[in-house]
């Protein structure tokens, strides 16, 4: 009752002096322009990053957040939808995003499409499709090894997984499907050589395949022995420093393979990202984007301290920087707590942005590991995969 | 593991090559409605605490009444979620063994082995997913005891398993018992 009296008395005085106020009060806002959309420029500056966002309470209606890390105060500069267990490909040569989705005519039920989007980068508008055959897009929480470049960007290609396994080789710029690739056994595509990729096999070996013009294969190698899933495990994504791909292992073994000529070459000795005093019981790399390189071809590690059997998945505490090639350590980062994922930007000074399980994005220095800033949880629900500026 | 992992890829391999899809397809069933009879499976590590997901504040314990299958299945820690990755069908509508009405059961999966902190047994749990509704957004719930890359299929959960249902639409995982891994059976 009090407070009603007060609020009363309040707005009593309010309209008694209300002609007086009136007189002072300065001009009224403008009247503004409607229909007003804002636009992005058409070439990303390197401070920005395609984060996919799984969005996982609601994974058909995925989506790739374009954040711009150096900008805190809106560092969400537009969506892009990338729908169930959707995957993404940037070009910014021909500023385009390419979206892989599956799609049903009833939202959760009816007739399935599968097919690829083409989005400006600028407008973030649909500018294209095409249709995927047979409905069997490989729907996996997010990997980039499922939806890759080959032929100088100007093709796609897209694993499938019904389980049967399979790719289909798409011509991005003719905007037609070319055909499918059947690959028994085998998982994940690594482009490879200047119109070809690479998969890794059940059996431990990986297959190289050229294509021909028409989207055939070519010729195909088998490099057996390339890996041993029984004791080095790799994460399925692997940092590229120029055509070689570095992957880690579940327990911090470091691969690379060469990825430059039409057949893949696995680099001859093994390197690791180093061990450190604290683990509980052991350091490992630990998330779902473990692995970036930077520039300079030095390789940043998302690393747990509670490394143990199936902890691959449960995020880490540190990024440790390890240059492959010396097979040296060369200094651990405490990103102030756990993160998932990991990215490097090609910025001239580099930014290591770390993505975290609640949606919270970092950014740190990577030449020195102090934080720069936090953009807070702004951008995405479940960032999975984050895509540098080239 | 390694023995009968080779032996399910050089089968798979095989099949893959010198049959049509749809024969793969009713193989891989077939390993997880038929896993009780496989032997040497890998038997996870016992449940340990603090996994993320499942158990929201404030929600009711759901247990089974039986002390041999003991714990909280609405918890990420039930000793059977050991490999699972997603939501539990337990705060959706349905259980460990049963879809959510509205739902679809998915004819294949990945399984996992997860041992019973009451018997000692390690079990061989069957992860399928219930499709056709969107995401059920509770419980949700990430372990990955035996989880293995996506090259060994029959071992990683990152898969949408909405696979051979009529839509590949993900609602949420359930965690069925279909056998006893041999080794330790007795």
């Amino acid at each position: 009752m009090m407070r009603c009296g007060l609020l009363g008395g309040a707005v009593l005085l309010g309209s008694m002096a209300g002609g007086a106020v009136l007189a002072q009060k300065p001009e009224p806002l403008p009247v503004e322009e409607l229909s007003q959309v804002e636009a992005l420029p058409a070439d990303y500056p390197k401070s920005w990053v395609l984060v996919h966002d799984f969005h996982f309470n609601a994974i058909v209606d995925g989506r790739i957040a374009i954040v711009d890390t150096a900008d805190p105060q809106a560092p969400l500069k537009g969506l892009v939808r990338a729908a169930q267990f959707a995957n993404m490909l940037y070009a910014p040569e021909k500023r385009e995003i390419y979206t892989s989705e599956t799609f049903y005519s009833r939202i959760t039920r009816g007739e399935r499409t599968d097919a690829i989007t083409i989005w400006d980068t600028a407008t973030l508008q649909p500018k294209g499709e095409i249709v995927l055959p047979g409905g069997k897009r490989q729907q996996s929480v997010t990997y980039t090894g499922t939806f890759q470049f080959t032929n100088d960007h100007k093709w796609a290609l897209v694993a499938n997984f019904t389980p049967a396994q399979s790719v289909t080789v798409v011509d991005l710029e003719g905007r037609k499907v070319l055909g499918e690739i059947d690959l028994p056994g085998c998982t994940h595509i690594y482009p490879t050589g200047s119109r070809g990729f690479s998969s890794l096999c059940a059996d431990g070996s990986m297959i190289s395949l050229v294509l021909a013009a028409d989207g055939t294969v070519a010729s195909s190698k088998v490099i057996e022995n390339a890996h041993d899933i029984d004791t080095q495990p790799l994460f399925g994504m692997p940092a590229m420093v120029g055509k070689t791909a570095w992957f880690v292992s579940y327990t911090g073994q470091l691969r690379g393979y060469d990825l430059s000529g039409g057949t893949a070459r696995p680099l001859p000795g093994a390197a690791h990202v180093g061990t450190a005093e604290g683990g509980a019981p052991e350091w490992r790399p630990g998330g779902w984007q473990v692995i970036a390189s930077d520039a300079a071809g030095l390789l940043y590690v998302l690393m747990s301290p509670n490394g143990r059997e199936g902890s691959h998945k449960d995020g880490g505490t540190e990024v440790w920087v390890v240059d492959p090639v010396a097979n040296r350590q060369v200094r651990r980062i405490d990103i102030g707590g756990l993160a998932s994922s990991i990215a490097v930007t090609r910025e001239a000074s580099p930014a290591l942005i770390v993505a975290r399980p609640d949606g919270q994005i970092d950014v740190f220095s990577a030449a020195d590991g102090s934080l720069i800033r936090k953009l807070g949880a702004t951008a995405a629900y479940n960032p999975t995969v984050l895509t540098v500026v080239p | 593991m390694a023995g009968f992992d080779k032996f399910a890829e050089s089968l798979a391999r095989r099949l893959a090559r010198g049959t049509s899809r749809r024969s793969s397809l009713a193989w891989l069933g077939m390993v997880a409605t038929g896993a009780a009879a496989i032997p040497a499976l890998p038997v996870a590590r016992a449940a340990t605490p603090q996994h993320g997901g499942g158990g929201a504040a404030g929600r009711v314990p759901v247990t089974s009444g039986s002390e041999q299958d003991p714990g909280d299945r609405t918890s990420c820690d039930y000793w059977r979620y050991c490999a699972i990755d997603g939501f539990l069908c337990s705060c959706c509508g349905g259980s460990v063994s049963k879809c959510p009405p509205g739902t679809e059961v998915s004819p294949i999966t990945w399984i996992g082995t997860c041992t019973n902190p009451a018997d000692g047994r390690a079990y061989v749990i069957s992860y399928n997913d219930c499709c056709g509704s969107s995401s059920c957004g509770q419980c949700l719930c990430n372990r990955n005891e035996g989880d293995r890359p996506q090259v060994r299929p029959q071992a990683n959960n990152d898969y949408n398993w909405c696979l051979g249902t009529e839509s590949s639409i993900y609602n949420c995982s359930l965690a069925v018992i279909v056998g006893v891994a041999t080794e330790d059976a007795g």
